[in-house]
């Protein structure tokens, strides 16, 4: 027998023995081991040794292994490269390690961003090359690359300090809003246009790269950063940094393809998904019912595993996004707009004719004006309010608009019902006294009947559709 | 949208990263917060190292998760590597010794601790070589360890039964161990 062979044999034996062993109770083993093993006391001592490391074994192996940070090199707050200083560490990934940094020259803060070090000087050429074509980049949504800087061998991009949230913090309290995501999604597309037109395609776009500010609106990060730090790849693998991000990474970019404009049209789509829904699509990128609007249609299109399938531009993709808002066209947001005036004004009325009805009270005397009347405010107050509150949901664009018009609607109903009979009767009775009034109560009453029954439900169809 | 059957290496990719996740989250398990950033970076890297091997390679779901419990070892180690050689002032001059404060202050947890804390790289050098003695068990550990699985995910991908697993499981952390406290003594 050879010796692996050898060694194989007595590994089933060692094997065999361990395995009955752990079957006895702890304090016979070493008896049974010593009886099986027989005369061949390595093997007891290999099998003893074995049973020993087991029973000692604790938490050995039983919890998950720590995961060892990748690191490049870390820079402490105050260190001083040429004319920057770093305040503090901005985050990780997507090719290297973002500061913040006071540049003492300008005296304002930027961005230091470190995509690579020792590079041979072919490689710098390129990434050079790289960096200045992401300087040309000038767009409102797109940070500015300011300055290329080397420091002993480590080349930093200097871009600009965008304060703001990230998408990704903005995505951890669910999904944004319809309007507001299109809204981002169109600024985002013609980032992506003009980076295009200077030749810089992003390869990295995503939620984390997405800054969110009050007042600038959305703005894009690392354009072009991470081709450079593909192609720095040797120093940054070696060190463990992140390349690339694979959940937003179209499948030929995966797959070392070639890598063009609708590589980021995909990740756009996969971002606008998220948006819409709140979380990645994963595999199953299936339907999600967000409601009218085609933006969900325009995010499938984009995230088709086909590059060709996709929207072949940047272009294409905002020409798209044209059509994409709610179906509230100008006829429909016309009409809706005279909706919430016959509510507000219709509350008016109602408030108003409180007045003469106050007055009629008086005229009528007795229980039962006093009674008309407090049916009559009753109405007013149940129809005002409600139609005041449904003017509100309105203006304020909430989506539980329609779930409030028609929760109110039959109340809406019945006190305008109960106003006109009110109103009516009222009239009617200071008929019978010849006051002057019943005319006009009278015809406030026919007026909010016709109203009620007949123009609202027109209103409310122009504005809403059908079963709106 | 995309079956069992598509197994175009465009459409495996998401499935490839759904699995991936799966795995990361068993790494996340009883952790402080820091640790989900570093699992999701490992994920990261583990993914793309999956998809630069040719996907198509992929036989079937046990395949792959073997392929992919290989891949985290294989980053884990590296990552391990860097660290030593890191501290032991091999790289430059910049490169602040005090990593573990550092990263700690950036939020990005700890590389874990307590008495039991597994020194990675002995873990491999003692992994590999009971491969050399017996490669079933070091893939089992592979599994189990690195690619966090239970015992019957485990058995379902050696296609053995659970019981077995059990068994094998304790041999070979009984095994490991005696080999990494015999090279530290």
């Amino acid at each position: 027998m050879t010796n692996s062979e050898e060694r194989s044999v007595r590994w089933v034996r060692v094997k065999a023995l361990f395995e009955q062993a752990l079957e006895r109770p702890s304090r016979e083993r070493l008896q049974w081991l010593s009886a099986a093993a027989g005369p061949d006391t390595a093997l007891f001592r290999e099998v003893d040794s074995l049973l020993a490391a087991h029973e000692s074994g604790g938490e050995f192996l039983r919890e998950p292994p720590a995961v060892p940070p990748a690191d490049i090199h870390i820079f402490p707050p105050g260190t001083r490269l040429g004319p920057y200083e770093i305040i503090d560490e901005l985050g990780r990934g997507g090719g290297g390690i973002v500061y913040l940094a006071r540049d003492h020259r300008l005296g304002r803060q930027v961005a230091l961003k470190l995509v690579a070090t020792g590079a041979n000087p072919e490689l710098r050429d390129r990434l050079r090359r790289e960096a200045r074509a992401a300087a040309t980049i000038s767009h409102p949504s797109i940070a500015t690359v300011h300055a290329r800087e080397e420091f002993d061998d480590q080349l930093f991009i200097v871009s600009e300090y965008v304060r703001g949230r990230t998408l990704r913090a903005e995505l951890a309290e669910g999904p944004l809003p319809y309007d507001r995501t299109v809204a981002i999604a169109r600024d985002m597309a013609k980032a992506l246009r003009a980076a295009h037109d200077a030749g810089v395609v992003h390869r990295d776009l995503k939620p984390e790269n997405i800054l969110l500010s009050d007042t600038d609106g959305v703005k894009i990060v690392d354009f072009g950063i991470a081709r450079m730090a593909d192609d720095a790849v040797t120093q940054l693998t070696r060190h463990g940094a992140l390349r690339g991000t694979p959940a937003y990474m179209a499948p030929e970019q995966l797959l070392g393809a070639v890598v063009d404009a609708r590589t980021d049209i995909y990740a756009f789509g996969i971002v606008v998904i998220e948006m819409l829904t709140g979380h990645h699509p994963g595999a199953a990128r299936a339907a999600v019912d967000v409601g009218p609007g085609k933006l969900m249609e325009v995010a499938h299109r984009a995230t088709q595993l086909e590059p060709g399938a996709r929207f072949q531009s940047a272009a294409l993709l905002i020409d798209a996004l044209e059509h994409v808002d709610r179906p509230a066209g100008p006829d429909r947001s016309r009409a809706q707009w005279w909706w919430e005036f016959h509510q507000v004004t219709t509350a008016a009325i109602y408030g108003l004719t409180l007045w003469p009805a106050w007055i009629a009270r008086q005229t009528i005397g007795s229980t039962a004006g006093r009674t008309l009347f407090i049916v009559v405010l009753a109405a007013v107050v149940v129809s005002a309010c409600l139609r005041l509150h449904m003017w509100f949901a309105s203006r304020s664009y909430t989506d539980e608009l329609t779930w409030v018009r028609h929760r109110s609607a039959p109340w809406i109903k019945g006190a305008d019902a109960v106003f006109s009979l009110g109103l009516a009767a009222g009239g009617l009775i200071l008929r019978a006294e010849h006051s002057s009034l019943d005319v006009l109560l009278l015809s406030i009453a026919l007026g909010a009947a016709v109203a009620s029954f007949f123009i609202e439900p027109a209103t409310s169809r122009a504005a809403f559709g059908k079963n709106g | 949208m995309s079956s069992e059957n598509d197994l175009r290496p465009e459409s495996l990719m998401p499935l490839v990263y759904d699995e991936l996740r799966r795995i990361a989250a068993r790494y996340v398990s009883r952790e402080r917060k820091g640790r989900t950033l570093q699992a999701t970076a490992l994920v990261n890297e583990a993914f793309i190292r999956l998809a630069a091997e040719r996907p198509r390679e992929f036989q079937n779901r046990a395949h792959f998760l073997a392929i992919a419990a290989l891949s985290m070892r294989q980053i884990l180690v590296q990552r391990a590597r860097a660290r030593e050689a890191a501290k032991r002032g091999g790289e430059r001059e910049r490169m602040t010794l005090d990593d573990d404060a550092a990263v700690a202050a950036s939020g990005f947890g700890h590389t874990g601790g307590g008495p039991d804390a597994v020194d990675l790289l002995a873990l491999d050098t003692a992994l590999s070589q009971l491969a050399a003695l017996d490669p079933e068990l070091a893939r089992l550990v592979e599994l189990r360890y690195f690619g966090g699985m239970t015992i019957e995910e485990t058995a379902e991908v050696m296609k053995t039964s659970p019981a077995t697993v059990k068994r094998q499981w304790a041999l070979a952390r009984a095994w490991l161990r005696r080999a990494i406290a015999g090279d530290a003594t």
